[in-house]
């Protein structure tokens, strides 16, 4: 890993735990010559940036959160290898907004009663806190020390996954569009655009 | 195993004809849910209204179709119209959970009310029970009916997550008289009524569902409103609610279903080498059989939970699992190139949350299980 990508890791974490998925996306794809290095028709990007008449695909959710979709040719099924550096990078920026959301689904659910107990004590929301710590302990490590297509492909899938059991934590409450959860949803779609599966294991 | 006879073949068949009208007109209901006016005129959703309304209070000239069926029944037809799209077939106005509860509770005067501010097809019915604080658990639901002191009742409260909440016509709503669980009651409401407010919530899916939240200020509620008062008191509120929840409990099940069989096709369509479809569409079809067989044993034992909520855990977990392999399936960006299965895998994130969250089925199964009805 070079110097530079070591150092971005963190940076693309803390940015999307601190400050949200599009602040953690911008950092990711810094520097990065989009057209030529995403793998499909469109990408993920920050509004914030773009030329008023760049090719954009709208999300309603993405809009929320500053996100666009760029039309790009598509460099699949030939990446140029600096696409792993930006699905490491992008990776990165989802744990935080992960851990962004986690901390605050902890405290929904600490203020949130059930039969006379918050329900951060039942002891099946116990259970799924931990595993989302363990995962993404798990995948933080994964992400910073493999630099193996499929290991990141992986590792996104695992994200989808972790970014929906987190938010389930908030109940229905995070199935509104203009709940924090949101970013989750789109979190999802970002990274649909910037990562090359195999097709994906049912 | 179910096997299908002729008459569940004749309906699957017949709904899978309609389905594809659904999915035609999905896109359209999830960009602008208030948009129906083109829609409500359809054959399909005729069809719909009409095989959930009895035959003695549809339009003359419906009457003759055959009257609602074994819960089996409509677990094979929903399976199929589902496969068109849920948040399309849950936009048409029909009875819905309301009518499955006032066909319970309801008297023949209330009945007739009930559908009959339904006949003209554009009007939708709600079920308001769900509220922010009680989440899951009813019991601890705090709306509240109040004596008018002229033989009627004041409604006080707020409801959420109240599918066409907000564009009702006719409705359900539960409230409690006391403190007690046998307090909670269900009134029959004609909207609009004074103090009734009402919006839509903004939702990330199934748009067509219309989920809003209401609050109540004091609504006024005629006497003869009141739902069940000629059942027996134990069956006047919360046991026509958990019964009418198993039902909608297996609806959700087949909505699940029938999504993950419309996604695992739609990536056969498009990518027919996709790696892992068969053991995708393997899964689905298991996941069909379980929903049916927990259908027809809810025809035998309707109190009885156990086998549904084991369709709704299994069915839903395996539908999200589905649009995540699916959203890979079709290679980068496949998801913003393909809007209707982006549309698929939020839709079916809303059936986590109605009717019981995994967590609560959880419970539920391992209850079931102690009680034995894992051995049934």
């Amino acid at each position: 890993m070079t110097t530079a990508l070591r150092d971005a890791l963190p940076e693309c974490e803390r940015l999307a735990r601190q400050e949200g998925l599009a602040a953690g996306l911008a950092a990711a794809v810094a520097d990065t010559e989009v057209a030529a290095t995403a793998p499909g028709r469109y990408a993920a990007v920050p509004e914030a940036g773009l030329s008023a008449d760049a090719p954009v695909r709208r999300h309603r959710l993405a809009d929320h959160e500053g996100v666009v979709f760029l039309a790009t040719p598509g460099t699949a099924p030939h990446p140029p290898a600096a696409l792993v550096d930006v699905g490491r990078r992008l990776a990165a920026a989802r744990i935080g907004l992960v851990r962004r959301l986690l901390d605050q689904a902890v405290e929904h659910l600490t203020g949130r009663v059930s039969g006379d107990e918050p329900l951060i004590r039942k002891q099946l929301v116990t259970g799924a806190i931990a595993d989302a710590l363990t995962e993404i302990e798990l995948l933080r490590v994964q992400v910073h020390g493999q630099d193996d297509p499929g290991a990141l492909a992986d590792a996104h899938d695992r994200l989808d996954d972790l970014g929906w059991e987190v938010l389930k934590l908030f109940g229905a409450a995070g199935y509104i569009a203009d709940h924090p959860a949101r970013a989750l949803h789109v979190s999802v779609l970002v990274g649909n655009t910037w990562v090359v599966r195999d097709g994906g294991q049912p | 195993m179910i096997e299908l006879d002729a008459r569940l073949r004749a309906i699957r068949d017949t709904h899978r004809e309609a389905a594809a009208d659904l999915r035609a007109r999905a896109l359209a209901i999830d960009t602008d849910p208030d948009a129906m006016a083109e829609h409500l005129d359809s054959p399909t959703y005729a069809l719909i209204r009409e095989s959930s309304i009895p035959a003695a209070h549809r339009a003359p000239d419906a009457a003759a179709r055959p009257d609602r069926g074994t819960c089996l029944e409509s677990i094979v037809g929903l399976v199929e119209l589902f496969q068109g799209d849920v948040a399309t077939l849950l936009a048409c106005p029909s009875p819905a959970l309301a009518g499955v509860f006032v066909e319970l509770l309801g008297d023949e005067e209330q009945k007739a009310r009930f559908y009959g501010r339904l006949a003209d097809g554009q009007t939708w019915s709600c079920f308001a029970m769900s509220e922010e604080a009680a989440g899951n658990d009813a019991t601890a639901m705090t709306s509240r009916l109040t004596p008018d002191g002229a033989g009627g009742w004041l409604l006080h409260g707020a409801k959420r997550y109240i599918g066409h909440g907000a564009r009702a016509g006719v409705g359900v709503v539960f409230a409690r008289t006391g403190r007690s669980a046998l307090s909670i009651r269900a009134v029959l409401v004609e909207l609009p009524l004074p103090g009734w407010h009402a919006e839509r919530l903004e939702m990330v899916g199934l748009r067509g569902a219309y989920l809003s939240e209401l609050r109540f200020d004091g609504v006024p509620i005629p006497g003869d409103a009141l739902l069940g008062q000629h059942l027996p008191v134990t069956r006047r509120g919360i046991w026509g609610a958990m019964t009418t929840f198993h039902n909608m409990r297996m609806q959700l099940a087949a909505a699940a279903v029938g999504t993950s069989l419309a996604m695992a096709e739609y990536v056969a369509e498009h990518r027919k080498t996709a790696a892992g479809l068969p053991l995708v569409l393997a899964r689905a079809e298991a996941a069909r059989q379980l929903v049916y067989q927990a259908a027809a044993q809810l025809d035998v034992t309707p109190e009885r939970g156990y086998l549904s909520s084991v369709a709704k855990l299994g069915a839903t977990r395996l539908a999200t699992d589905i649009a995540r392999w699916a959203g890979a399936a079709l290679g980068p960006a496949g998801l913003v190139e393909h809007p209707l299965l982006e549309k698929w895998t939020r839709d079916v994130r809303a059936l986590e949350f109605m009717d019981g969250t995994s967590n609560i089925q959880r419970l539920h199964i391992a209850r079931g299980h102690q009680s034995g009805h894992a051995d049934d």
